[in-house]
């Protein structure tokens, strides 16, 4: 690797502008938006198979095992087949989980340990562009996410097919929701092993109190309104509501408290964030 | 906001009082200084100097503390409240290798060009173009853990060429890196001033400084020490020889006993420095018995001075980290 034998011989190139000349204007929002969000669309196209397999292989495992173990036991929940319960309950959580990875161990290493965030700071773009589009990009997960749970499902006729797809709409919301909360976490944090609370202290609980597994008027009245605090509740309601069809006066006050989730978490996240990387 | 005495050609940096603390540490204190378009412009410094912040306080990675009859301007917008005027005008290298390990040459410096906004044929010509004038060309599909560190440290410095930068700020760009990498980094660095490229750089290097900066501002502890042309700060401020006697337990006698002749004389360590205009008048000295029986085996010379004399004058040649 003698870099000292490197001829030098290459002209200075010509193409910036000279000194004097006008400012060039700096790239529009939604376009600086959309280049972070490109940036990290490049590093993940990078392993497709690593990182584009497992959404539609979980879905299976959990399917199989859930299905055809508790399947035979548990027959209907709220008027649905089990499995059909369960199976509009998958695509959402499964959105939850990659946007809450995303901005939490992903984010915390690329402001930590990569310094990826310093460098990108450098050129045209705001921390609020930075994270916005980091948040996007989580959104976009948790629709690629529960758009391969949701094909999986309609491959074995669990789900009717066209109209669930719809369900992604609220994949995507989720991915933004749980991006937003998962900022905000990460803006608390010192350490990267301070995350293990929040998955095994907020997450796991989550999946199974938020009528994901079982319907919310399984709990006891007491424990009801705490279900209702939780961000997956929303998510995962709305969802069903799209899966079956049957749309009710809760759809929109779902979206509502996924709408408030955001705002609140987002904007607390990102004024925070910007502390650690503007000093 | 700036009116009255503005000159034909605006100065790409204007700094006026600039401060900066952090929670009780003062990092730059009330600094002003200037950076006129196509020059270089060195911070000069120690480690803890200062030189960091006030470079990332220019492209708004920092922000200085708000007080009456402080201003920053870049290129005239205030880092503060328009920072994007700036960064699409600017090129950063900074201290850290910040790479995308993850992403291959081209592709780092792809993601990099859509940042910048760059339509997506221009940016292909573009990076063929820096990768030949960085000479990284055989490096293009190359994964970034396969560079060696001089390569990616040019890789960056393409990397913050991409839009044709008007001001390239670089912090440090030569730390760690082998003699044959620094000089060709100068000679680039160089060119690029030559075609009207406005440089504000960091660094601990004197050679550096004597290298590229027109002009070098000497920080210490967040204040200007000097000010000046590298050369004409050598000549102003240094005599041009300097005798350097190791002395060991002798140094004190060693240095009344010189300064009787009217030397000046500084002492570090165990070594004492006696400066003067005429390199004779050192030789003879060495020469003289009483101070050769001080000195420790034959250890003595004369030299010239360097920038690091006046640096080491400058900021003390104790190490107060």
């Amino acid at each position: 690797m003698s870099e000292a034998s490197v001829p030098r011989k290459a002209s200075v190139p010509r193409s910036g502008p000279a000194p004097g000349r006008a400012a060039r204007p700096y790239p529009p929002l939604s376009s600086r938006l959309l280049s972070v969000w490109y940036r990290h669309y490049r590093v993940y196209v990078k392993s497709l198979v690593s990182n584009g397999l497992p959404p539609f292989l979980e879905p299976l495992i959990f399917l199989a095992g859930i299905g055809l173990g508790m399947g035979r036991y548990v027959t209907r929940m709220e008027n649905l087949p089990y499995i059909t319960f369960l199976a509009t309950g998958l695509p959402i959580t499964a959105a939850m989980f990659t946007a809450a990875f995303e901005c939490t161990f992903g984010t915390f290493v690329r402001l930590e340990f990569e310094k990826i965030y310093d460098g990108m700071l450098a050129a045209p773009v705001t921390v609020t562009d930075l994270l916005v589009g980091e948040v996007l990009w989580a959104g976009s997960k948790g629709l690629f996410f529960s758009v391969a749970v949701t094909l999986v499902e309609s491959a074995f006729g669990i789900v009717p097919f066209p109209l669930t797809l719809l369900v992604g709409f609220i994949g995507f919301l989720t991915g933004i929701m749980f991006a937003c909360i998962a900022l905000f976490v990460t803006s608390l944090v010192s350490s990267i092993n301070h995350f293990n609370f929040f998955f095994t202290g907020f997450l796991s609980p989550m999946f199974f109190f938020s009528g994901v597994v079982f319907p919310l008027s399984n709990l006891p009245p007491v424990l009801r309104p705490v279900a209702e605090i939780f961000p997956l509740t929303h998510s995962v309601r709305a969802a069903r509501e799209i899966a079956t069809g049957h749309l009710t006066p809760w759809f929109l006050l779902d979206l509502a408290c996924i709408g408030a989730f955001v705002l609140v978490a987002g904007f607390f996240g990102i004024r925070r964030l910007r502390r650690r990387l503007i000093q | 906001m700036e009116t009255g005495e503005r000159a034909a050609t605006p100065d790409v940096i204007r700094a006026v009082n600039v401060r900066k603390t952090y929670e009780d540490v003062e990092a730059v204190k009330s600094l002003s200084f200037r950076v006129p378009p196509s020059t270089c412009f060195g911070l000069l410094g120690p480690n803890g100097a200062g030189k960091t912040t006030m470079l990332k306080m220019v492209y708004a990675k920092c922000r200085r503390d708000r007080q009456d009859g402080s201003s920053l301007s870049v290129f005239g917008h205030d880092p503060d409240t328009n920072e994007l005027a700036i960064k699409a005008q600017s090129g950063v290298v900074p201290q850290e290798d910040n790479l995308d390990d993850e992403l291959s040459v081209v592709q780092n410096l792809r993601v990099y060009a859509r940042l910048y906004g760059m339509p997506r044929a221009a940016a292909g010509r573009r990076i063929d173009e820096l990768l030949a004038f960085m000479e990284l060309r055989e490096k293009a599909r190359v994964k970034i853990r396969e560079l060696s560190g001089g390569m990616k440290r040019r890789l960056i410095i393409a990397r913050a060429l991409l839009n044709g930068p008007r001001l390239l700020i670089l912090d440090e760009p030569t730390t760690g890196l082998d003699p044959q990498v620094r000089h060709l980094i100068w000679d680039k660095l160089r060119q690029l001033k030559g075609e009207g490229l406005t440089i504000l750089l960091t660094t601990h290097y004197m050679e550096e400084a004597f290298q590229i900066c027109d002009t070098v501002l000497i920080l210490h502890k967040g204040e200007r020490v000097m000010e000046g042309a590298p050369r004409s700060l050598l000549s102003e401020r240094l005599e041009p020889f300097v005798l350097e006697i190791r002395a060991g337990h002798a140094v004190e006698r060693l240095r009344r006993r010189v300064e009787r002749d009217g030397l000046r004389t500084v002492v570090a360590g165990d070594q004492v420095q006696v400066f003067g205009r005429d390199p004779a008048v050192l030789r003879a000295l060495a020469a003289d018995p009483a101070v050769s029986a001080e000195a420790e085996g034959a250890a003595m010379h004369v030299r010239e001075t360097n920038l690091e004399d006046l640096f080491l004058e400058a900021t003390g040649s104790a190490l107060d980290e």
